[in-house]
C-alpha cells in the first residue's frame, strides 16, 4: 500500500527532511541539522512537529459523552468541554490496551479523539464517529519557549493553556488548539485545514521556532517518560502494568475492559514499566535484557540516548518489585552493563 | 557528497588510508548521512587482529545500530580514544577526526581490491 503523505509534504522537501514510514505514513525523521540539535532546540527554545499522522475521530451529538465515558477508561466528568484528557481504549476480554488516545472536548456535543496513526481504523470501529483525519495538519509547537513565539503569529492560539481546548482563527484559518503535546515541554498542538497548512507552519517557522522530526519526538518522550503504544503499550498490557493506573476512572460505572482490569489489580500485576538509568553512552535498544543478580527480571521496551542527560535511557517491564534506586544491568548487544531503576520522568521540564 | 580522490572505499562505506604498511579507516561521507547523528562507537580493542569483510566495531545512532566491516585484513595498532566522548565526530569530519582505528596490513594486495574514488561515486550515486 503506498504510504500516506501529511498536507506539509512538500514544505518538508523543501527543507531537507528525510522522511520514514510511519502508522502508514511518510513522515519526516530529520531535518538537516539532525535529531540531536532538534532535541535541544526543543528543550531550550521552541521546535515544530508536523503530527498529522495522528488520527482524528470526530464524535459528535447528545450521546456522544455517554458513548466514551463507557468506552474509554477515564472520567470525562472530570474535564468539561474546552478541556483535553488523557485516556485509554482497552481490550474487553484481556484489558489490554488497543490504543492510547487524548480526547479533544471541543463544544458540548463534539468529541476530537485523536489515536495513534496506526490504530485510527481500530478506535473508529470500537467508537463509531467519523475520520477527519485527512483534512487537516496537526503541528505541535513544544518548547520553553513555544508560546512566546507562537504569540507573535497566533496571539490567541499561544494563550491556551495547559490541556485546555479552544476554536482559534489562526492567519485567517479556523483551527482548534490544544495545550497538548508528547516533549514533556509546555506547548500546544494546533489543528488547521489542510489547505491551509503549509502557510501556518511556514509562520511559525519563520518566528524563529526550530522544524524538528519524529526521530527528536521520540527521544524527548522517552525522557520525558511517555509510553509509545507498540512498545510500553499494546497486546497484553494494561495500564497497571504501564504504571497508568491514573488513566482509570475507577469511580465511574462500567467501561470496556473493567472486569478485566479489576481482575488484575485484585490478583497484582505480573510485571511493571519502569525507567532504567544506564551508565555510558550506548543506547540501549527494544528486547534487550534487564538482569539482577545474574538472572533475568525484565526487557527494555524503548531506548535510546539521552541528549539531555548524555547517556543511555531506557523504559523498560520489569519485575514489580524492583524499585527506583535498584542495580540493575542491561544487556547492550552482549555487553552487560550496570544501571539503575530511576523515577520517571528521566529528565524534569516545564 | 564528499568522496576525497586520495582514499579507497568498500561496497560497505568503510574508507581505508594507506600509510606506508598500515591503512587508517573509519566510514565514508555518505555513511554517516545515513546513520544520522552519532552517538556511540565501540573502539576495536588493540591489538586485535581482523578479517576483512568481518566485524570490526559497531557504530550507534539515535536511529540505529550498524555493523562496522573491516575492509582489509591486519591487526589494530591504534584506536581514536576521542571518540568515547566524543561520536559526533564521525558526522562532523568522518575522513578526518572522525577515523576509527589504524591496522598493520596483513597483505597490501587487499588494498588495490577495495574501490578507488571513482568507483565508490558510481556506487553511491547509482
Amino acid at each position: 500500500m503506498a504510504l500516506l503523505l501529511s498536507p506539509l509534504d512538500a514544505a518538508h522537501r523543501a527543507l531537507g527532511a528525510k522522511t520514514s514510514p510511519f502508522g502508514g505514513w511518510d513522515m519526516p525523521l530529520a531535518y538537516g541539522q539532525g535529531t540531536l540539535a532538534e532535541h535541544r532546540a526543543c528543550r531550550t527554545d521552541a521546535a515544530i512537529f508536523d503530527v498529522s499522522h495522528l488520527g482524528t475521530v470526530r464524535v459528535t451529538g447528545s450521546h456522544a459523552f455517554e458513548l466514551l465515558q463507557r468506552s474509554l477508561t477515564n472520567d470525562l466528568s472530570k474535564i468539561t468541554p474546552g478541556r483535553a484528557q488523557y485516556t485509554h481504549l482497552l481490550d474487553p476480554d484481556d484489558g489490554s490496551v488497543v490504543d492510547d488516545i487524548i480526547v479533544w472536548w471541543v463544544g458540548v456535543d463534539r468529541f476530537d479523539v485523536m489515536p495513534n496513526a496506526s490504530n485510527t481504523s481500530g478506535v473508529l470501529a470500537a467508537l463509531g464517529g467519523d475520520d477527519v483525519t485527512r483534512g487537516r495538519a496537526i503541528l505541535a509547537v513544544q518548547g520553553p519557549h513555544a508560546r512566546r513565539r507562537l504569540a507573535s503569529v497566533a496571539p490567541v492560539a499561544a494563550e491556551v493553556g495547559h490541556f485546555e481546548v479552544a476554536e482559534v482563527d489562526v492567519l485567517g484559518a479556523g483551527c482548534v488548539v490544544a495545550g497538548t503535546g508528547y516533549t514533556g515541554e509546555p506547548g500546544v498542538e494546533i489543528a488547521v485545514p489542510a489547505a491551509d497548512a503549509t502557510r501556518v507552519w511556514e509562520a511559525i517557522v519563520a518566528a524563529g521556532v526550530t522544524p524538528a522530526g519524529l526521530g527528536a519526538r521520540d527521544t524527548l518522550r522517552l525522557e520525558a517518560g511517555l509510553p509509545l503504544h507498540g512498545h510500553e503499550l499494546g497486546p497484553g498490557i494494561t495500564p497497571l502494568q504501564a504504571g497508568l493506573g491514573w488513566v482509570v476512572g475507577w469511580d465511574k460505572g462500567d467501561f470496556r475492559g473493567r472486569a478485566a482490569l479489576e481482575a488484575e489489580r485484585a490478583r497484582g500485576i505480573a510485571r511493571r514499566l519502569r525507567g532504567v538509568a544506564i551508565e555510558g553512552r550506548r543506547p540501549p535498544r527494544e528486547h534487550q535484557a534487564v538482569t539482577a543478580g545474574g538472572e533475568v527480571v525484565g526487557e527494555v521496551t524503548s531506548g535510546n540516548f539521552s541528549p539531555t542527560l548524555e547517556h543511555g535511557i531506557a523504559l523498560a517491564f520489569v519485575r514489580p518489585d524492583l524499585k527506583p534506586g535498584d542495580a540493575v544491568e542491561v544487556d547492550l548487544r552482549g555487553t552487560p552493563t550496570p544501571g539503575r531503576i530511576v523515577k520517571l520522568p528521566f529528565v524534569k521540564t516545564g | 557528497m564528499n568522496v576525497p580522490e586520495d582514499l579507497r572505499y568498500t561496497s560497505d562505506h568503510e574508507w581505508a588510508r594507506i600509510e606506508g604498511t598500515r591503512v587508517r579507516i573509519g566510514i565514508t561521507d555518505y555513511a554517516q548521512d545515513a546513520l544520522g547523528d552519532v552517538v556511540f562507537v565501540q573502539v576495536p580493542a588493540v591489538g586485535a587482529v581482523v578479517t576483512a569483510g568481518a566485524t570490526i566495531t559497531e557504530v550507534e545512532s539515535t536511529k540505529s545500530v550498524s555493523d562496522i566491516y573491516a575492509p582489509v585484513s591486519g591487526t589494530v595498532v591504534e584506536t581514536n580514544e576521542d571518540l568515547a566522548d566524543a561520536p559526533q565526530r564521525l558526522n562532523e569530519d568522518p575522513y578526518g577526526e572522525g577515523w576509527i582505528c589504524v591496522l598493520e596490513l596483513a597483505d597490501e594486495a587487499e588494498v588495490s581490491a577495495m574501490l578507488d574514488a571513482a568507483g565508490y561515486r558510481a556506487l553511491v550515486d547509482g
